[in-house]
């Protein structure tokens, strides 16, 4: 009970810290209409021009949606400011202050992270939700739907979490692994497929992302929402993307006490 | 005049100098922002090429112009990151900490000296590789390279990137009015994002939009667009009258700004 405590006053005191920047969450859901507005005139242009009525098994609309819960999803899972924060926390040795402290720095950073983006949270279950009134039908058409999408977006948060992790803790090796957390956020953008669902991408690529957590990050609960996946498919999804979790948690813990072992607290 | 264009090339020398010596002294860095160019040019490369798996041409870009476009796009990032990539988002730590100060005392205009103070010198690489990529690309799509076409796109290159230099830094100047603005950065590449598409997706109004009060296609689009297609010299001309509103407007919104800086916490 006291272990549960103290976490949930990091995420407490994260969340406050948030609220002061109310911005952030503005911006936010400027990003997520302009991406997708920009989505919208390329695949009108597409369905236009080619005369299409859907696209792997697409109709506009519903690839519109999709499109507009993938740019979501992409965000929720994104860790921009936690990783720099983390990476700077073992460059300039802040990260002894978690040492000599009753504290894991995996599960304090993981609320840190929770807590940050909670303005977030908050602020696109509003737009879910008035989505849902406005155009019912289109997603969460049962309750079970939205259960299992909830557990999956869950799920792809601590994954997208403990991937972020792994990278960070080459910093005890090379002290600054910014560029590496910038390229694979980058690299998401797309392949997650944040802006282009993973169905349309070619067949040996999408077979390579079936074999590894990306697909659990914005494609599973995205396609358990709009109701893409079948519904016997959703439990073996759900107990594959927790077995990555486990396995990204010991891979992250591996690496976190090999670097540790190598930590010199240089700049402290 | 004459004296003043000397005075300030030879600070941004100094600028330049210092930079590489920094950039230098921190090879990984070098190397690491060389691997996001490279995975930032590969993941927009991917992108257009599942949209091209299922469309021919987009409005009147085909596959080869679209890629001809993205090395424009890829050009201009470049050089823009060279040049300012470093600077403009530092104003609001600045402004937050009080660090302004030591800027606004120094004997230089404070716009150039916040603007121009660090230069990204590996993106040398970067331009090397993609200049030359474009010049095949050209020659490849026309059979030739004609110069005059080659000026004039260098000249609406040089005005895209000042349109660029110009919206980053309205959208950084307004940390003056939210005293705190750090989520600029974000704001600026979502508002530049659509200067990485090809104006040709853009119907309507909102196609007006990007050519005239909202610039997006005028950074990117419009010098692909010469290349590509060869010269109008009405679009370079409509250009060239943006470029100089917007710089206008980023002095006078940094002018604005400098009234309400109160030195934070110095």
């Amino acid at each position: 009970m006291l272990i549960g405590n103290k976490y949930i006053s990091v995420l407490r005191m994260n969340w406050i810290q948030a609220l002061e920047y109310r911005a952030n969450a503005l911006v936010g859901v400027i990003a997520i209409l302009s991406g997708l507005f920009i989505e919208y005139q390329i695949w009108s242009l597409i369905f236009e021009t080619k005369g299409y009525t859907t696209i792997k098994n697409f109709e506009f609309d519903e690839l519109i949606i999709f499109i507009f819960l993938s740019i979501i999803i992409g965000q929720l899972k994104s860790s921009w400011h936690s990783s720099g924060e983390m990476i700077r926390s073992i460059r300039t040795g802040e990260i002894n202050k978690y040492l000599i402290r009753p504290v894991s720095y995996f599960w304090y950073h993981f609320m840190m992270f929770i807590g940050f983006n909670s303005l977030y949270y908050i602020v696109y279950s509003i737009i879910l939700c008035a989505f849902v009134f406005i155009f019912p039908g289109m997603i969460f058409t049962t309750i079970s739907s939205l259960l299992y999408f909830l557990i999956s977006l869950f799920i792809s948060i601590y994954l997208s979490y403990c991937i972020y992790f792994i990278m960070i803790c080459f910093a005890f090796w090379f002290g600054e692994v910014r560029s590496l957390v910038v390229s694979y956020n980058l690299a998401m953008l797309i392949l997650s497929g944040q802006y282009i669902p993973i169905r349309f991408f070619p067949e040996k690529i999408l077979n390579i992302i079936n074999w590894t957590p990306i697909r659990y990050l914005v494609d599973f609960p995205v396609s358990i929402a709009t109701g893409i996946l079948p519904a016997e498919e959703r439990i073996p999804g759900l107990i594959a993307s927790v077995m990555w979790s486990i396995i990204l948690t010991i891979i992250g813990t591996i690496i976190y006490r090999l670097g540790i072992k190598d930590y010199e607290a240089y700049g402290s | 005049m004459k004296l003043m264009v000397l005075k300030y090339f030879n600070l941004w020398l100094a600028f330049f100098k210092n930079s590489l010596t920094r950039d230098m002294e921190f090879k990984m860095n070098f190397i690491g922002d060389l691997l996001i160019d490279s995975i930032f040019y590969g993941s927009m490369y991917f992108f257009w090429s599942v949209i091209f798996s299922y469309v021919d041409v987009l409005g009147d870009f085909n596959q080869q112009a679209v890629i001809i476009f993205l090395i424009v796009m890829y050009l201009t990032d470049t050089v823009f990151v060279f040049f300012f990539g470093a600077n403009t988002f530092t104003l609001n730590t600045m402004v937050v900490k009080g660090e302004l100060d030591f800027v606004l005392i120094k004997p230089v205009n404070p716009q150039f000296f916040l603007s121009f103070r660090y230069v990204s010198s590996y993106s040398i690489v970067s331009f090397l590789i993609l200049f030359s990529l474009l010049l095949k690309l050209v020659y490849d799509y026309h059979g030739f390279i004609s110069i005059m076409t080659f000026l004039l796109f260098l000249l609406s290159f040089i005005l895209g990137i000042l349109i660029f230099y110009s919206i980053e830094f309205i959208i950084s100047c307004l940390v003056f009015w939210y005293r705190n603005f750090s989520v600029g950065g974000w704001l600026s590449s979502e508002m530049t994002k659509y200067s990485r598409r090809p104006d040709s997706i853009y119907k309507g109004k909102f196609r007006r939009i990007v050519f005239t009060i909202f610039p997006m296609a005028m950074i990117t689009s419009v010098p692909a667009r010469i290349l590509i297609f060869g010269p109008k010299l009405d679009l370079i001309l409509s250009q060239f009258l943006v470029t100089i509103v917007f710089l206008a407007i980023a002095t006078f919104v940094w002018n604005r700004g400098l009234k309400l800086y109160e030195s934070a916490s110095s």
